[in-house]
């Protein structure tokens, strides 16, 4: 068992700084939804700040604001998941190769295009000499980040990690993936995402960093009972299956769970298997979304944690989290009791699927 | 000269992307690295690339860097000494 000590968000939604838990739900128009971002000069020192792209200021600042609220200086490890790196200093380096013909590269955007520079300006930052890892696997990055927090946690007693998820869009990446068929052709809402399916979602980033401990605290978030993944089920079975294996495994059946959210993202192939499992083993249970608020990307589910924690430790449902369906269901029209158990379910598309189960404490 | 290192000046606040400096505030002696403008390892590798790329110069002697980036002046300087002929 895990608990979630602190928690830092950079998003589309005034998520930075701990103010009021999304009553002021931001709009969108078109199929990109981009961070909300801080002025960074107040929080990071100007001689590093130079250097750093926007993903790296984004993931810098979440880290901050997260260690900030727990109290830690120094965490015992960093440790980042992240499917795109850092985008734009890589788009930088590969420019200048074509435009200077392979000779006289500078070596600022080659050094920070890696993907672990984002951990490494923490670590580089906070002085911590100790483990700092970065996993990139598409859909999984995030969650692969957490299973090693939680393995470094039970080999390494009363010791606390820093953990994060982020991805940035740029203009070229956008671009890539729009042709790619990823995001709507035409023009929409963020609000209508939900209610008007057609082909493709709309493009998100974002920087969600935790404060994991394995002893509790009075100010804890919430407890991180569980993580699984499982790759590309080929049939709904398959993942009716895994899920119900993966709540035999914690004790719990579906009937034990308050909240369920899910990573639907309006692209209607997609969807359809969340349809599915709503009329199957999520069947009753009341269920929310979260991509209209943070647009669609492969570390999204550190928004989605970051949601259910605050929705935990608030106990309060943001109004904005009952708008999404034309017929949201048991969140509509009647009084939510505050969830004490909530199971967040992504599947990043339609491969990387996977399952967060968090507590209130 | 002092065109020449008032566009070094132009270059170095560009290329190091030194945001809260503007050119005019640095001192044509001032050194470059540690307690002046704090620039570092990273920052002297680019500063080689601005004199190849601007200047046409190549530093082969590593020796020769600490004295060339002692200052706007230094590379001023290092510049007129040996930029080719057109």
């Amino acid at each position: 068992m895990l608990y979630i000590r602190a928690t830092g968000s950079i998003s589309p939604q005034k998520t930075f700084g701990h103010g009021p838990f999304l009553t002021d739900p931001v709009d969108y128009a078109g199929n990109r939804l981009t961070c909300i971002e801080p002025d960074y000069k107040e929080l990071i020192d100007g001689k590093l700040i130079r250097r750093m792209s926007r993903i790296i200021k984004m993931g810098v600042a979440a880290a901050m604001e997260c260690l900030k609220e727990a109290g830690v200086t120094v965490p015992d490890a960093i440790i980042t998941g992240t499917a795109y790196g850092c985008l734009q200093d890589t788009e930088t380096f590969l420019s200048r190769i074509v435009e200077n013909k392979e000779e006289m590269l500078t070596p600022t955007a080659f050094i920070q295009s890696t993907h672990n520079t984002v951990g490494a300006q923490i670590a580089l930052l906070l002085q911590c000499h100790s483990y700092n890892n970065t996993f990139v696997h598409r859909g999984f990055s995030f969650e692969s980040a957490l299973l090693d927090a939680m393995t470094l946690l039970l080999d390494n007693p009363a010791t606390q990690v820093l953990i994060g998820g982020v991805d940035e869009i740029t203009n070229t990446s956008h671009a890539i993936l729009s042709r790619l068929g990823l995001y709507r052709q035409e023009p929409l809402s963020n609000r209508e995402l939900f209610t008007s399916p057609a082909r493709g979602t709309i493009a998100g980033e974002g920087a969600a960093f935790f404060l994991l401990a394995d002893q509790p605290s009075p100010t804890d978030y919430a407890r991180l009972e569980g993580i699984t993944t499982f790759y590309h089920p080929h049939t709904i079975t398959a993942t009716e299956e895994a899920i119900s294996s993966f709540l035999t495994a914690h004790s719990i059946t579906a009937g034990d769970i308050d909240l369920i959210i899910t990573g639907r993202n309006g692209d209607e192939k997609n969807d359809a298997g969340y349809r599915d499992l709503a009329a199957s083993v999520f069947k009753g249970i009341p269920t929310t979304h979260y991509k209209d608020l943070c647009g669609e990307y492969p570390t999204s589910t550190a928004f989605a944690l970051w949601l259910a924690a605050n929705i935990l430790k608030t106990g309060y449902l943001p109004a904005v989290l009952s708008r999404q369906e034309p017929a949201p269901g048991p969140l509509s029209g009647q009084s939510f009791q505050a969830p004490r158990r909530i199971l967040i379910y992504n599947n990043y598309l339609n491969r990387h699927h996977s399952l967060l189960l968090v507590s209130a404490c | 000269m002092d065109k020449l290192m008032a566009d070094l000046k132009i270059q170095i606040v560009d290329q190091l992307n030194l945001q809260d400096i503007k050119p005019e505030e640095i001192g044509d002696d001032q050194p470059l690295f540690v307690e002046g403008l704090g620039l570092d390892s990273i920052d002297a590798l680019e500063l080689i690339v601005l004199l190849q790329q601007n200047y046409k110069i190549k530093i082969s002697n590593a020796e020769d860097g600490p004295k060339v980036f002692r200052s706007v002046r230094t590379m001023a300087e290092y510049i007129t000494a040996h930029q080719p002929q057109p």
